[in-house]
């Protein structure tokens, strides 16, 4: 991987992500991929506290923080202040939590699509509000317990499918990545950097700290997510055109639940349930890209 | 005036202070955090402890992926002279251990090394190899084989001058006489003792080992180390063996090797299982004769090379498993031999016991017979004595320190339980240093050198790390398959060794395995693990969340920036290879 | 050049002077007309700027949060709920210290649903550090406009306009537009003290410690104060170009008054025709028309008021369970001022209701008839129910 193996580093040492942060490796990434030339926009999430306290700012980059629900307003702001400065070669980027996404923040996300923005949204899933203290989501996996859902009250509802619903605007593109797969991860942000108007990448980030894990575990998790079909990794053009990029060997979900404490309650049974909807979101998946499992 | 000064009044930056952040989080030393500690540590591979020559196999297969194919010849011959020799006729145990096997097919390590070494012949490559510098003493070495060759070749690179001395008209032992051509080709041979000859060790042929020349060695020498092999077919011990048409077929086989072309019409009949009664057979059936090996086990107990078998039998070769002779007995100008059958009666050292079954015998007529059940010294004193009073019994060789008289060791098939190439090699080499170790250091050091110089759990031994290289560096833990992130690797199928088809092979001795080329054998290579060993991945670097993973110049090398590193332990686990360790951290 | 505008129309006309070059807007009756003009302007290439037709106020002020961080100059315009949505990005902008400019067409706030002027939605949001602007009429909105630029960015502090629904936004006036040249001298191009740079990278709105928060809000402050001192500066030289000047308060004819009204916005102009109704008549009535509120003219408001026997404020306006919100501002101003005169708080108009010169009469003799202000605030013109 040339681009790996390049000393291309947008972040300074001494942030202060938990350790083995999937967050903190999918910001590396994502910056390695777009270089200096690029303006974030960061609302309210994990990496406002990571990004450092003033006067600190681990990112080599300019980085204006907002307010949690901004994410695609702010974006639409500096994308239209540089084109009137004549400034067309910055790429503009907002980069929120699964919280600031799926939730606060889709309202300005979906507006700011909707007007096809130019501009790149990431969204880092670390599937709950792990900045506060891990609070359920939208985007809390069904099953999951988190401080809002303690005990039997575990969630029962599905995770929202956010890149369904971008797709649904019929962007020019959006994507899933893992930072499990940095080279299809590194590929898609390049990707989305030559295309113009609004482009969505949904990155699972794992978070040791909020799913009770090992923190060395950090990968290797998001590896499984993708292993079992739990994430796929695909990409959408237009809203229309499905494209596959990983297909996994459909390992059972079983042993991606058993490693983590914040499943540690569910039954057998309740794991087939998950494995029905793990399924049924994948073929779900094949027959819009058009193929058969 | 009152404008300017207004304009210069707004001109002043109303903000002093705002939330606004220009300074890196360098400050922030998050090492501070850390509770456990990552760091390199490479590890030892399966395949290099399995190897009784102790070859560092896994860095061999990463600079052979990586086109470094010379790099991957010396490191082979840091630890073998041989690698023309052993990339053709090792047994490879390196295989059998690879964790590659439980994953898909294990590396076809013995190949990889035959290229190496047909490349090094090909270019007429010459080592850059460490030495260290001359040392007073000399040293003789009885016997031009592999075990007796290796022991010079090491010698001379810790320092020694040596002399070799054979009876036979040309250095090789079993390589030059007892293996057959289709095996290791003549060439192939020359290439290697060249080569040592080149390092400096002179070799003197016609120079058999009798008592008396030994005292002579004694006399201007330091040391002697006696390798002069087993010579001797062993005895199989039924009536009629001495009888005109009964062989020998070591001797047989060294026949063919001087250049003669034996009678072998009509049938001959091989006794024994192991590659001699194989390599035996297969000459016949290339000399036009007909050719049945009986075994009194099965032949999955055969201490043959499986490959070899099954080519034999495709060639041509009868077996017949279950049969060991009685009696041999003239029956007009041929032989008749009675066979007793034999039953398996359970199963013990990985092979089948046998017992007769009941009083069950046959008979098979031939034009002759040639025994091939083992052999053994040609002098009964050439074998070592009993341990003690002053002889240590080492796992490869056999020392004898005397008062007042040069050390005497002995190595090779002469203490060997396994009578190998690479067992050969390895008593060379544990020669070598226990010799070095008592000239350096005296004889109390001898076995904590030894134990120092051990691959993995041992017995094999490692000249580099005699020899103070990197490879001492290596924890000895050898790496398990649960060990390796698999994950980072895809299946990818062993190659395919092309190999002369079996119409080709009964007609000559041509060598049957044909040479593979570079992109074969780095493509294969890079099917290795490499397991405990840096590759230089970059995982470690490149998943690292705190940027506390450095790279060297150029990109190689790494190492943990520990004012960052909060210990994470992702490198760690996303290392492919098992190449670093997470310690608790001592504070 | 004198034109005949709508006051949503002089707004724009000042927003086109000021050449602003990021537009946000969601639509909310009655600031409609103001970026329906802006949207004419950006797509006829009158106006050299982006317009962007975000999805909600909130994303309206994010999205100029965004460009003007940016480094360039921006507007947008809203009304009571839009304003109350915003809330959370007022404080943002402020803190920011981001110089973003504002028309805030009063709008009382639901339920029930209520389109008509009432001040409460933009004198709920004094506390989030914008500068305010209260207007009486089409000319000085357009004045005002450009003058906010030169003061929100001399202090690099948000500004507010505001202006009474469909009393002013939506009433027809002529207005004397400056030429472009004249504005521009004024008002010269944007020049952002920090801004996003990839040459020179930095972070806006990290996180900000107990250590240093303090000493940032206390950054605002100082711009406030800075704010007063500048603006009649800023004054000068408008008047210099244009001829025109109104000041933070405008005092008419105090010096004598017994009474003093303190208005703000559209009912001033009624209060004016009272005034020569009631000096005809012999009574010593003054008003004092307060036009920044934010920062609060506290000096100016004492020396106009400090004659008066007696002080009337008239709020069109309500903070529960206080009073007027003018009222406070006023009494808190002179509280510490010795021998100041009683302050008499009236509410009236709320929800779009009439002040009529009536009304304000009535207010007169009220005052005039008390001795001391029988409560903090007194509503006028209320209906049995």
């Amino acid at each position: 991987m040339e681009l790996e193996r390049s000393d291309r580093e947008f972040m300074h040492p001494g942030h202060v992500g938990c350790p083995g942060c999937g967050a903190a490796i999918a910001m590396r990434f994502l910056l390695k991929a777009l270089g200096e030339k690029t303006m974030m926009i960061i609302p309210a999430c994990c990496w406002s506290v990571i990004a450092g306290p003033y006067p600190t700012t681990t990112l080599k980059i300019p980085v204006i923080h907002s307010a949690f629900e901004t994410g695609g307003a702010v974006a639409s702001g500096v994308r239209a202040a540089l084109d009137m400065k004549g400034d067309r070669d910055t790429t503009v980027v907002t980069w929120a939590g699964d919280g600031g996404t799926f939730d606060i923040g889709f309202q300005a996300l979906s507006g700011a699509v909707e007007r096809n923005e130019d501009f790149i949204y990431v969204c880092y899933d670390n599937e709950a509000y792990m900045n506060t203290g891990i609070q359920r989501s939208s985007s809390t996996p069904y099953g999951a317990w988190t401080t809002t859902t303690p005990g039997k009250d575990w969630k029962k509802m599905r995770k929202k499918n956010i890149v369904e619903a971008l797709a649904a605007h019929r962007i020019p593109y959006a994507a899933t990545a893992s930072i499990s797969h940095p080279e299809d991860l590194v590929r898609k942000v390049r990707r989305a950097q030559a295309t113009g108007g609004s482009r969505f990448l949904h990155i699972f980030a794992s978070c040791p700290t909020g799913w009770k894990i090992p923190s060395e575990m950090a990968v290797k998790i998001a590896r499984m997510a993708v292993q079992t079909n739990i994430f796929p990794l695909y990409e959408v053009e237009e809203g229309l055109h499905y494209t596959i990029n990983t297909k996994p060997k459909r390992f059972p979900v079983r042993e991606y639940f058993k490693i983590q404490g914040r499943f540690q309650h569910l039954t057998d049974a309740d794991l087939d349930v998950i494995q029905k909807m793990v399924d049924e979101d994948w073929e779900l998946l094949l027959r819009k890209a058009g193929e058969h499992a | 005036m009152v404008e300017k000064a207004q304009a210069r009044a707004e001109s002043e930056n109303p903000i002093r202070i705002m939330p606004r952040s220009t300074r890196s989080t360098e400050g922030n030393k998050t090492g501070s955090w850390r509770y456990l500690r990552p760091r390199y540590e490479e590890k030892t591979a399966p395949c290099s402890a399995a190897c009784p020559a102790g070859e560092d196999i896994g860095k061999v297969e990463m600079l052979t992926s990586q086109g470094l194919f010379k790099e991957a010849w010396e490191t082979i011959l840091r630890e073998n002279p041989f690698p023309g020799v052993c990339g053709r006729v090792c047994f490879h145990p390196c295989e059998g251990s690879c964790n590659r096997g439980e994953f898909d097919d294990p590396i076809a390590i013995r190949a990889v090394e035959r290229f190496l070494a047909d490349t090094a012949e090909r270019y007429d490559l010459k080592p850059l190899l460490e030495r260290l510098p001359a040392r007073p003493e000399k040293i003789a070495v009885a016997g031009a084989g592999p075990s007796g060759l290796a022991a010079a070749w090491f010698l001379t690179q810790l320092g020694y001058a040596c002399d070799v001395f054979e009876a036979s008209p040309e250095a090789g032992g079993i390589l030059r006489w007892g293996i057959p051509l289709y095996r290791l080709p003549l060439a192939a041979l020359q290439h290697e003792i060249a080569r040592i000859e080149a390092q400096g060790v002179r070799i003197h042929t016609g120079r058999p080992v009798t008592p008396g020349f030994l005292r002579d060695l004694e006399t201007s020498y330091s040391a002697v180390y006696l390798a002069c092999g087993h010579g001797r077919t062993t005895a199989l011990r039924v009536p009629g063996e001495e009888l005109d048409g009964v062989g020998d077929g070591l001797a047989f086989l060294e026949r063919i090797r001087r250049g003669e072309t034996p009678d072998v019409r009509g049938m001959s009949v091989i006794i024994g299982g192991g590659n001699t009664a194989v390599d035996v057979a297969r000459s016949i059936v290339r000399l036009g004769g007909e050719a049945l090996i009986l075994y009194r086990r099965r032949r999955k107990d055969m201490p043959a090379f499986g490959d070899e078998v099954q080519m034999a039998l495709e060639e041509g070769v009868k077996l017949e498993e279950l049969v060991a002779p009685e009696r041999i007995e003239k029956d007009g100008g041929r032989i008749r031999i009675t066979l007793r059958h034999m039953r398996i009666a359970g199963e013990e050292g990985g092979r089948g016991r046998i017992e007769p079954d009941g009083d069950r015998t046959s008979r098979v007529v031939a034009e002759r017979l040639f025994k091939a059940t083992g052999a053994e010294a040609g002098e009964a004193w050439y074998n070592p004595p009993p341990a003690g009073k002053g002889t240590v019994a080492l796992s490869h060789c056999a020392l004898s320190l005397r008062e007042g008289r040069p050390a005497l060791a002995r190595g090779g098939d002469l203490t060997n339980g396994i009578k190998s190439v690479a067992h050969a090699i390895a008593s060379g080499k544990q020669a070598a240093i226990a010799l070095d170790t008592l000239f350096r250091e005296g004889a109390d050091s001898i076995l904590s050198r030894l134990e120092a110089c051990t691959v993995g759990v041992g017995p094999s031994l490692s000249m580099e790390i005699h020899m103070g290289g990197e490879r001492r560096l290596r924890n000895r833990h050898v790496v398990v398959y649960g060990e390796i992130n698999t994950d980072y690797f895809r299946y990818a199928p062993r190659m395919t060794q092309p190999r002369l088809v079996r119409a080709e092979r009964a007609r000559s001795f041509a060598e049957i395995d044909l040479r593979v080329s570079g992109n074969i054998a780095m493509r294969e290579a890079e099917r290795c693990f490499n397991c405990g060993l840096c590759d230089q991945c970059d995982n470690c670097h490149l998943f690292c969340p705190d940027l506390a993973v450095l790279r060297g110049k150029e990109g190689l090398g790494r190492s943990i920036n520990y004012d960052y590193c909060k210990g994470c332990g992702l490198c760690v686990v996303e290392c492919p290879r098992n190449a670093m360790t997470l310690e608790e951290e001592d504070r | 050049m004198k034109r005949v505008l709508e006051g949503s129309q002089a707004v724009a006309e000042a927003v086109r002077l000021a050449r602003v070059q990021v537009v946000s807007a969601y639509p909310i009756t009655p600031q409609t007309h103001i970026v329906e003009f802006l949207s004419e302007y950006c797509a006829s290439g009158t106006m050299n700027a982006r317009f962007l037709r975000v999805e909600s106020e909130h994303s309206c002020m994010a999205a100029l949060i965004g460009a003007q961080s940016a480094g360039v100059r921006t507007f947008t315009a809203t009304s009571g709920q839009g304003l109350a949505l915003m809330h959370e990005l007022l404080h943002w902008a402020a803190g920011a210290r981001l110089p973003i400019v504002m028309a805030e067409v009063n709008r009382a706030l639901a339920p029930g649903w209520n389109i008509w002027v009432d001040q409460t939605d933009s004198l709920a949001q004094r506390d989030t550090g914008w500068i305010q602007f209260y207007c009486e009429d089409g000319q000085e909105v357009i004045d005002t406009t450009l003058q906010a630029y030169r003061l929100a960015e001399s202090v690099a502090l948000p500004a507010m306009v505001v202006l009474d629904a469909f009393f002013l936004s939506h009433t027809y006036e002529p207005v004397d537009v400056p030429e472009q040249e004249e504005a521009d001298r004024f008002l010269p191009p944007y020049e952002a003290r920090f801004q996003l740079d990839t040459a020179a990278p930095c972070s806006f709105g990290p996180l900000v410690p107990p250590a240093v928060y303090m000493e940032m809000r206390h950054d605002i402050a100082k711009a406030m104060e800075t704010a007063l001192s500048r603006f009649p500066g800023i004054e000068n030289e408008y008047a210099a170009v244009f001829g025109r000047r109104y000041g933070v308060v405008e005092a008419i004819r105090c010096e004598d008054a017994e009474i003093v009204f303190v208005t703000s916005g559209t009912v001033t102009s009624t209060a004016r025709s009272l005034l020569e109704n009631l000096r005809s008549r012999g009574e010593r009535l003054g008003i004092l028309k307060i036009r920044l509120f934010r920062p609060f003219p506290v000096e100016a408001v004492r020396r106009a008021l400090g004659g008066a026997a007696k002080v009337a404020v008239i709020d069109r306006n309500f903070s529960f369970g206080a009073s007027g919100i003018f009222a406070q501002e006023v009494r808190a101003a002179l509280c510490n001022a010795p021998g100041h005169p009683p302050v008499f708080g009236f509410v009236a108009g709320i929800g779009g209701r009439d002040v009529t010169p009536e009304l304000l009469e009535e207010i007169y003799w009220k005052t005039k008839n008390s001795d001391a202000p029988e409560k903090e605030s007194v509503w006028i013109g209320l209906q049995e129910v």
